[in-house]
């Protein structure tokens, strides 16, 4: 069941780099790390204007491009609504291609913090598709969806998921 | 002090509790002492599930409730052990979406009287007020889903619980199976020109 979704999740630890954010003003302070491992780790971003998000519902979407992230100011993260844009449509679905829709973000690239201590990220950016009053357009959600939607008032994409991370 | 001595045994419960409260955040102070206080309150609420009973509302309670106000359909669905989200789901459908919007207020509306006189007091949330169509009441254990009869059919929600994953799978690969595949001809003989 777990093996069907595509996107990995990591849970991390309390992050090493906690204090520095920019990978590129630290290369010259952190002399135990090696100079690879800094490189190897991306820093991932908020869900912001033009980012390319796949759709994880069967709505008839498929990929949605982000106009605009609700809250926040730099950008949406895990659990946040989404206006955008739906770009890639599949012929028979209830949306179609330069509609424009509102999505919850269930995945993101960028890690969330819990309230444990953990960090929970994945593999891709995902969103569900709903309306204007939050309620889900498609009928399945496919792939992990984690809890944090819970807290923010998404029980009903958390009741049509399929895996609950 | 007795009460962080009392925070520390509960440590795992009241994680589990947080991560399930789906109201306002609170302090870790203020949740052992709210937890203390409704285990104090209902003794006698203690059959079966010790958690869903301490937490909002009991089963048989709803039920009376959801049967009080005519709500049609009510099935209740346990959750399979390994979904941490709740515990048990219950689905009512409403005749109207006025019918809807009145179910979810008599819920509230027991629980507020369960929670009379305490100091403070903890509504379950409640979501989909606005469009009367679908409100869900979340109480950490137990999910109420109270639909209108066209969205109850729409969303097929007791399928998608009771048979666990196995559907999923199938509409995904509805696409895929009426994709036909044509066998590779590799034959060099030319094809009958004649009709």
């Amino acid at each position: 069941m777990a093996a069907s979704s595509a996107s990995k999740l990591f849970r991390a630890g309390r992050s090493l780099l906690g204090g520095l954010k920019d990978p590129n003003g630290s290369i010259g302070m952190s002399k135990d790390l090696p100079r690879s491992y800094l490189f190897s780790q991306q820093q991932r971003t908020f869900i912001q204007m033009r980012t390319n998000l796949k759709v994880v519902d069967n709505s008839g979407a498929k990929r949605v491009m982000c106009i605009q992230a609700l809250k926040g100011k730099r950008g949406a993260r895990l659990g946040d609504m989404i206006v955008a844009s739906v770009k890639e449509a599949q012929p028979g679905g209830k949306v179609k291609k330069g509609q424009v829709v509102y999505g919850v973000v269930v995945r993101a690239a960028m890690q969330r913090g819990r309230s444990d201590g953990s960090e929970i990220k994945f593999d891709d950016n995902a969103v569900v598709l709903v309306n204007k009053q939050g309620e889900p357009i498609g009928t399945r959600v496919f792939g992990p969806v984690p809890h944090e939607l819970r807290k923010k008032k998404h029980v009903k994409i958390l009741s049509l998921a399929e895996h609950i991370a | 002090m007795w009460s962080a001595v009392r925070c520390r045994t509960l440590s795992s419960a009241v994680q589990q509790w947080r991560q399930r409260q789906p109201g306002p955040t609170l302090l870790n102070r203020a949740f052992c002492s709210s937890s203390v206080v409704t285990e104090d309150q209902s003794p006698d609420n203690n059959n079966g599930k010790s958690r869903s009973s301490r937490e909002f509302l009991n089963l048989e309670e709803v039920q009376k409730v959801l049967s009080d106000v005519k709500a049609d359909d009510v099935q209740v669905i346990p959750v399979p052990k390994n979904y941490d989200f709740a515990d048990y789901m219950v689905i009512a459908t409403g005749r109207s979406d006025w019918h809807v919007r009145n179910i979810a207020q008599a819920l509230i509306y027991k629980v507020k009287q369960k929670q009379k006189g305490a100091k403070r007091m903890l509504l379950p949330s409640v979501e989909g007020q606005e469009g009367g169509k679908w409100i869900v009441i979340d109480s950490g254990s137990l999910v109420i889903h109270a639909l209108d009869e066209k969205v109850r059919a729409y969303y097929n929600l007791e399928k998608l619980w009771s048979s666990g994953t196995s559907d999923d799978e199938q509409t995904q690969d509805l696409d895929k199976a009426f994709i036909k595949v044509r066998r590779k001809n590799n034959s060099k003989k030319r094809p009958q020109a004649s009709a």
